[in-house]
């Protein structure tokens, strides 16, 4: 019996259907949809739309939480799941250590920036980024966000990981931390991944879910697309004609069998397969064939070692959109070959609530299974020829042992999920190996044998990078040797008057060569930045030889595309909802810039997109990794990318996080004042990673990578010992001996404070091993941004190559020894925010 | 009708983002969609926010649309008949 299956202990839930599980339950039992009128803001154009609001006070519930609408209703959800699990919050000692949370987020704080955006602009017209599109706006310097401190604080709890960082510190959370932003995938995708790091056995617990509130972006968003059905959802219906917006948040607490036997914890179900694939077709709708769907679904069997008979009941993704449904219908008929089970949507019950729709399908997939009793599809009356099935009409009871639950998200991004009953045994293991040509995993699996990560060494085939310090090794190694690039004035804060700034920008970076002006013209800026550094991994293309299934893609964004998003917003402001910007829209989402690679380089497998701060890069790195080494993918890219945006640069000035006065980032200057700040960046580097023991002579290669969330002292920084502690432990796990470390390679910016925390760490790793461990930056290159450590696994890979002499990113640190040629180099990322990262480059 | 064909096309060419393709090389009777301009269907949408910010005609089914949408001489007969 495979002890480290993920199991369920905790079900948490908010939505327009009511709060807590009873509440969900006894909607889907008695067929009440939680649709209604649009109470939570005014929308001049969809204001009567059905919309699946929560109608809670959500403000009260979350008592102390300061954050997002979209963080008050993750906590509420998380508080109600840890409560049920029995797991003691904040955890402590070796159990928060190995308790992590994983969260699916798209719309985030959204909310409350476009409340900021729209009062800043009614105030100053003028102010729009610059936007051919806008409505009467001209190119003129206002005068906005200095002294306007209040009104900002929505900015704050903008980003998608500010709801698994709450959730993270309220549980005492220090393992395996991170956001997934994959559209309405992304709920789905957390749990998917909590699972994979339970089984790996880097976490024992896990808090997964997704939450999302309704905001007038993704109302427009929708409506410009004409994907709304005024009167509400009809899923699978004749007469379908869109989705209901919704919001919501559901949480599950998944942990290893082991584990919740040792805690003496109640088991409520388990998640016994899950499956995630890429459309490459679409930027927004799905693929008519189905065969992303039918991919995810297919995986997800195979991972659970079950036949399709097995599946007792399906909740289907069901969004009510003409595309959605048929492409849905075809690719379930492909599954179950013609015999597809009972199935339904909830969407008509809940509304579309976008990365929370998985998770809230998660757990209603659990109580179908503990209560033995399925939904009706509410909203469908007739049958459409085109789709050719009719989903459950009446709420029945059912003898069910699978249940699956499928989301799909823009970009193609699937994601499949099977729940099964507490007591279900393990698949009936099907006799040939599952994956790869070893097939290990899929024999772990079907024997029922705890399933260790291998050490498989990862080689990095090839390196792609836009940056401030140029597209070239040579270029980069130029920067370093320069002491760092001085950054540029920045043309684009001039509308925020926010006197002037430097940052590092990436400037013209070649797309006009790199992209043709046909599929460029479609582009937002960042999805161009990493597009064209993908196409500089790939210098010869993918080769022909392999299988689009085989090749998967994560990129991690701190941020997303901010000036197609700043541009919908502010059009949407400015034109009170009139002529909204569909093609904005669909580039607005954090996964437009994975989603595009994947259509450029027709990539089927496993779609992510990691938007957690500073770790945004080595998770993403972590989910192909994770791909490769359990043989489901034969070539993977990682990589990520952020851009500068005026708001960026004036949020994180009005908040003193850059430094005006200074003319570049000096990591370990000297800094009499301690007043010195980092200057803001931008760039994106795309990786090329293969197995080490498939590929044949690769340039480099890493043999580790780790996330998760420091012991943090009073003031907010890590405690260093405890980080030294972690560092070594997480490098024994992979089989790398602290003593052949050559180099520490850390995000310094030249703040002081985080400088010296660095150095603390750096110390108490000498101390560790009784030598002394150099330490080297890379930030007075390529600016401070969410994306910069992926620059930084580039310079590693030039320091572990030979064509960068370490010397060169020692920077100001006096107490660096010079260290010999480096055949070993760790990037070290730690975030204010309390993630931190670990990343093992070898020669 | 001249003056409506050149800023029509014009607007064509600045909502889609059209860099190289001059109003002269939208040809009237080719299809704007799949060959011809080879638009897609994001494009449409866009093109529908175009006439509801500059013409005020509103879209609110792509069905209804897809007629107007054909070549641009349908579009701009479109226009011409609808806005307001």
């Amino acid at each position: 019996m495979s002890s480290r299956r993920p199991v369920v202990t905790g079900l948490g839930i908010l939505t327009a259907a009511g709060c807590g599980v009873s509440a969900m339950w006894d909607a889907l039992r008695t067929g009440r949809s939680g649709l209604g009128p649009l109470t939570l803001f005014a929308s001049p154009r969809y204001g009567r739309h059905q919309v699946g609001q929560v109608r809670v006070d959500v403000d009260q519930l979350a008592r102390d939480v300061r954050g997002s609408r979209s963080d008050k209703l993750a906590w509420i959800a998380a508080r109600e799941a840890i409560l049920q699990s029995g797991l003691p919050a904040p955890a402590t000692g070796a159990l928060a250590e190995r308790t992590g949370v994983l969260l699916g987020s798209t719309v985030a704080g959204m909310l409350g920036t476009e409340e900021v955006v729209g009062a800043l602009l009614r105030e100053n017209p003028q102010s729009a980024i610059r936007n051919p599109q806008l409505l009467g706006a001209e190119e003129a310097p206002g005068r906005l966000l200095r002294g306007q401190s209040p009104r900002l604080t929505p900015l704050r709890y903008h980003e998608c990981a500010s709801a698994t960082d709450l959730c993270a510190r309220r549980l005492g959370a220090l393992g395996p931390t991170a956001t997934f932003s994959t559209a309405c995938s992304a709920g789905a995708l957390a749990i998917a991944t909590a699972a994979g790091l339970i089984e790996n056995d880097e976490l024992d617990v896990a808090l997964a879910g997704g939450a999302d509130s309704l905001s007038r972006l993704t109302l427009n968003g929708f409506g410009s697309l004409l994907l709304l059905d005024p009167d509400g959802c009809r899923p699978f219906d004749a007469a379908r004609a869109g989705i209901s917006l919704g919001e919501g948040a559901a949480m599950l607490v998944l942990e290893a069998e082991e584990t919740a036997h040792a805690r003496g914890a109640r088991i409520l179900a388990r998640l016994s397969g899950w499956g995630a694939s890429c459309d490459a077709s679409h930027p927004t709708a799905p693929d008519p064939q189905g065969g992303g769907a039918t991919a995810a679904m297919q995986q997800a069997l195979e991972r659970g070692g079950l036949p399709p008979s097995d599946i007792g009941f399906v909740l289907a993704h069901g969004t009510g959109t003409p595309d959605n449904d048929v492409m849905e219908a075809r690719a379930l008929r492909r599954v179950f070959d013609g015999a597809v089970p009972p199935f339904a949507s909830v969407k008509r019950f809940f509304g579309h609530t976008l990365a929370a729709s998985g998770a809230i399908q998660a757990v209603a997939a659990v109580q179908v299974l503990r209560e033995q009793a399925a939904p009706a599809n509410l909203g469908f009356e007739n049958s459409d020829p085109k789709i050719g099935l009719r989903p459950e009409r009446e709420f029945q009871s059912r003898q069910l042992q699978q249940v699956l639950s499928n989301s799909f998200g823009f970009g193609g991004n699937n994601v499949a999920l099977v729940f099964a009953r507490a007591d279900a045994l393990p698949g009936r293991s099907p006799g040939a190996p599952l994956y790869g040509k070893d097939g290990n995993y899929g024999r772990y699996v079907a024997a029922g044998v705890p399933w260790r990560s291998p050490r498989v060494p990862l080689a990095v085939m090839g390196a792609g990078l836009v940056s401030a310090g140029g597209d070239t090794m040579a270029g980069v190694r130029g920067a370093l040797a320069a002491g760092g690039v001085t950054p540029s004035w920045l043309e684009s804060a001039a509308p925020f008057a926010l006197g002037r700034l430097r940052g590092y920008s990436c400037g013209d970076f070649g797309a006009d060569e790199a992209i043709p002006a046909a599929r460029r013209r479609r582009l937002g800026r960042l999805q161009q930045m990493a597009l064209v550094a993908a196409k500089r991994s790939l210098p010869q293309g993918l080769p022909g030889s392999l299988s689009p299934e085989r090749v998967c893609a994560a990129i991690g964004t701190g941020l997303g595309c901010l000036g197609e998003t700043a541009a919908f917003v502010e059009n949407m402001a400015l034109n009170e909802e009139r002529a909204p910007l569909a093609g904005r829209f669909a580039n607005s989402v954090h996964n437009a810039c994975a989603s595009q690679l994947a259509i450029e380089f027709n990539l089927r497998g496993l779609n992510s997109t990691s938007a957690h701060r500073e770790i945004s890069f080595e998770v993403a790195l972590w989910h192909c990794a994770n791909e490769l080494r359990q043989g489901r993918a034969d070539l993977a890219l990682a990589g990520a990318a952020d851009e500068l945006s005026p708001y960026t640069q004036a949020a994180g000035e009005h908040w003193g996080w850059w430094d005006e006065h200074a003319p570049a980032i000096r990591p370990f200057g000297r800094d009499l004042t301690g007043r010195r700040r980092p200057l803001p960046g931008e760039g994106a580097a795309v990786f090329a990673l293969a197995r080490g023991d498939q590929a044949s002579a690769p340039p480099a290669r890493f043999q580790s990578v780790h996330f998760g969330r420091f012991a943090a002292r009073a003031d907010g920084l890590p405690e260093a010992q405890k980080e030294a502690a972690w560092i070594r432990e997480s490098l024994e796990r992979d089989g790398v001996p602290l003593a052949s470390v050559d180099l520490l390679l850390a995000g310094a910016n030249g703040w002081p404070r985080w400088d010296d925390a660095c150095r603390e760490v750096a110390s108490a790793l000498s101390f560790l091993r009784g030598e002394e461990v150099s330490l080297g930056a890379y930030k007075q290159v390529c600016g401070e941004h969410y994306s910069a450590s992926a620059f930084g696994f580039f310079v590693a890979l030039g320091l572990v190559g030979g064509q960068i002499e370490p010397a060169l990113c020692l920077a100001g640190n006096p107490s660096a020894a010079a260290a010999r040629s480096p055949r070993t180099v760790l990037l070290y990322t730690l975030a204010p925010g309390g993630s931190h990262a670990l990343c093992c480059v070898c020669a | 009708m001249q003056s409506l064909t050149d800023e029509l096309k014009g607007k064509i060419i600045q909502a889609l983002n059209l860099d190289k393709i001059t109003p002269t090389d939208i040809k009237d009777d080719e299809p704007l969609f799949g060959a011809g301009l080879g638009l897609d269907s994001l494009d449409a949408l866009d093109l529908v926010s175009m006439l509801e910010r500059d013409y005020g005609i509103l879209i609110q089914d792509m069905d209804a649309a897809r007629q107007a949408f054909a070549s641009y001489r349908t579009l701009e007969d479109f226009v011409q008949r609808n806005r307001v």
